[in-house]
């Protein structure tokens, strides 16, 4: 018995699993304290459109008890908060890099002649691998139309092939596919596509 | 025996520096030096992975048995990996989606393991602390210097504040990455070199005073 005590085996075993229980208590510690709430999120994102955190009203949040998210054939929404005349939408855009997607907040002003996309800010993604390319300045581009009745079966397109409005970016078409889709989501739900 | 952390401070910055001397933790060096500011960011979080895992690797030395070290390594720098990135969540969330896929990543970090292998497994507490602390800081400045000359040339600005509209879009991509990388290490290998030479000759000069007195 000390012999099993004393051999090799059994001090590698007790320092990995003595390493183990001490450090992977104290991430499970800090894990629960420094835990980022969803409402946390919201508001993280929300303070990403405005300086100060406004009153909204919830029309829908996919996280909330007996709610489902809005899905159609560019991916789905998870949030939609009305701001006065500005909505804000969380839309996931499918069919990204190995069939990944892209996660954004759109910032959408509704007027007399339509309605426009007045900002986008990154959430989130999977399986991308080329999201640096994804700026400010490249979600920009989204930001220049307003939907009127005239161009309302528009869609945003990331090749440059006539197809549609289009939002081209070279060496990351199929991120940039799921980032078009996100965008395309939001108009499809306002019904320009429709 | 006494800690030398002046040749500690110097070995980290400049001699033995882990980016432009030893190229180590190449992957986050290309990948995230289009901004100075990530620089910054990648450069604070090794540095604090680098002196939290120095300091217990060092602590527990004479614990852990020579043949599980490398798990016991691993397991412990993928902790405070973890910890840093629940930090940045919270505290920085910003600095934390720049980062992104590369802070996860510091795990596998050379630099990390290379540190711990070679110094914290070997040396005292407060020494192994003060090399975590150094070798970051040379990290962190090679990167950030990095950072900057991209920043500047690729999008004509410096810590996000933009100061002209020029800018060679070469820089902001993968290849000018590689390229600046090389520039750099040229540089840095061209100064080290000449200051080596200095030293040599002012020795010589001193040997030969000293022979003809």
């Amino acid at each position: 018995m000390k012999k099993f005590f004393k051999s090799d085996w059994f001090k590698c075993t007790a320092v990995l699993l003595g390493l183990l229980i001490v450090l992977g208590g104290t991430l499970a510690v800090l894990n629960d304290v420094l835990f980022v709430s969803p409402e946390e999120r919201t508001a993280r994102a929300i303070s990403k459109f405005y300086d100060t955190t406004p009153s909204y009203e919830v029309i829908l949040d996919a996280d909330a008890e007996n709610s489902k998210r809005e899905e159609n054939q560019f991916g789905y929404i998870e949030k939609i908060f009305e701001i006065g005349d500005e909505t804000l939408f969380k839309s996931t855009g499918i069919n990204g890099y190995k069939g990944g997607t892209i996660t954004l907040w759109l910032k959408v002003v509704k007027n007399e002649q339509g309605y426009k996309i007045e900002k986008i800010v990154l959430d989130g993604y999977e399986k991308q691998t080329l999201m640096s390319k994804f700026d400010a300045k490249y979600f920009r581009t989204f930001t220049d139309v307003t939907f009127d009745y005239e161009n309302k079966n528009s869609i945003f397109s990331p090749k440059n092939n006539g197809e549609g409005l289009t939002a081209p970016m070279t060496g990351a078409t199929y991120s940039a596919n799921a980032a078009c889709n996100a965008v395309n989501c939001v108009l499809a739900y306002l019904g320009g596509m429709e | 025996m006494k800690t030398n952390f002046k040749k500690i401070a110097k070995d980290g910055i400049l001699t033995n520096n882990p980016t432009l001397k030893l190229v180590l933790g190449t992957c986050p060096t290309l990948a995230l030096t289009t901004m100075a500011m990530n620089g910054i960011g990648m450069g604070a979080a090794v540095t604090f992975v680098l002196i939290c895992s120095n300091v217990l690797i060092s602590l527990l030395r004479k614990i852990i048995p020579n043949q599980v070290r490398i798990p016991a390594f691993v397991l412990i720098i993928a902790t405070f990996v973890t910890i840093v990135r629940l930090l940045l969540d919270k505290l920085l969330p910003d600095i934390y989606e720049s980062l992104g896929l590369y802070l996860p990543l510091i795990v596998v970090n050379c630099i990390i393991l290379a540190r711990a292998e070679s110094f914290a497994s070997k040396n005292p507490i407060l020494a192994s602390a003060a090399d975590g602390l150094f070798m970051g800081l040379g990290f962190t400045l090679a990167l950030t210097l990095m950072g900057a000359v991209r920043e500047l040339l690729g999008s004509g600005a410096i810590f996000g504040v933009k100061l002209w509209d020029f800018q060679i879009g070469f820089f902001a991509q993968s290849a000018g990455a590689f390229f600046t990388y090389g520039i750099f290490i040229a540089l840095f290998a061209l100064i080290s070199n000449l200051i080596e030479k200095k030293k040599k000759q002012k020795t010589l000069a001193v040997n030969e005073i000293g022979a003809e007195v």
